[in-house]
């Protein structure tokens, strides 16, 4: 699956391989600390709020948050 | 399929071949709230297909719609409630989304899904015919949508199997055992 942003794609591949094994072997087990993604999440986010500016896209009122805020980043 | 696949299988519900015509999703945000949910929200493009002399018309750049979608997964409830809105187009219609996934309270190898839509037209009272259309477009997407997560979780288990025939001896291979007798 592609990003809206065409040059965010490879970025936004890794962190979600990232974020779909932390989402099914951690979380829904009930590991919801640590956050394993947070350096790519990060990365891409930049990526993809930049492309989001350049294409115009009327996102409102939506907060660009970081992962897990308040949880202490352990890169496991 | 228990409410794990299925949630699993959500959040990585696109690419599929039911959806052509999303063409893009990307993360926005997403934090786990002190009460231990995870809140995402996402931006998915689409492209319908416009004919190519209404594309040089109004440009190649805008024929990109866009929704918004907002999701929470609660792990110790197990529910997953998504809820999404056009950005795109909001001044000549709103089409709201409500999707529920929960466990099937008596069956706890199947889920639920309860699913609303509410669309609304700006400035132009809807007919019952257009309200009657609206009905059956929504029902069959809904079973459409059934659909696209079966092939999702179909490929998910592909991947198992394929990860499991390569993999000895590792954590990530018994728990592909315990989903497969599972199924």
């Amino acid at each position: 699956m592609n990003s809206v942003g065409e040059a965010c794609t490879e970025l936004k591949r890794e962190y979600d391989q990232c974020f779909n094994r932390w989402f099914a072997e951690k979380f829904l087990k009930g590991e919801s600390t640590g956050d394993p993604c947070g350096q790519l999440f990060k990365r891409y986010q930049l990526c993809v709020q930049k492309a989001i500016k350049e294409k115009d896209i009327p996102i409102e009122g939506l907060e660009f948050m970081g992962p897990s805020k308040g949880k202490t980043e352990n890169s496991s | 399929h228990p409410w794990e696949t299925v949630t699993t299988a959500a959040m990585q519900k696109y690419p599929n071949p039911m959806n052509p015509s999303v063409v893009g999703v990307d993360v926005l945000a997403r934090h786990v709230d002190p009460s231990g949910k995870l809140h995402s929200h996402r931006l998915l493009s689409t492209e319908w297909g416009i004919p190519s002399i209404v594309k040089s018309l109004i440009g190649t750049c805008r024929t990109k719609t866009y929704v918004q979608e907002h999701s929470v997964v609660d792990p110790v409830k197990k529910t997953m409630e998504l809820k999404s809105s056009n950005i795109s187009f909001t001044n000549l219609v709103s089409v709201d989304e409500r999707l529920v996934y929960k466990p099937h309270p008596h069956e706890p190898d199947k889920t639920i899904l309860t699913q609303e839509a509410i669309i609304s037209v700006k400035g132009v009272s809807l007919s019952s015919y257009l309200e009657g259309l609206m009905a059956n477009t929504i029902s069959s997407n809904a079973n459409k949508g059934r659909e696209a997560l079966e092939w999702v979780i179909n490929r998910l288990n592909a991947e198992i199997e394929e990860f499991t025939a390569s993999a000895r001896g590792t954590m990530r291979n018994s728990m592909a055992a315990a989903a497969f007798v599972e199924k």
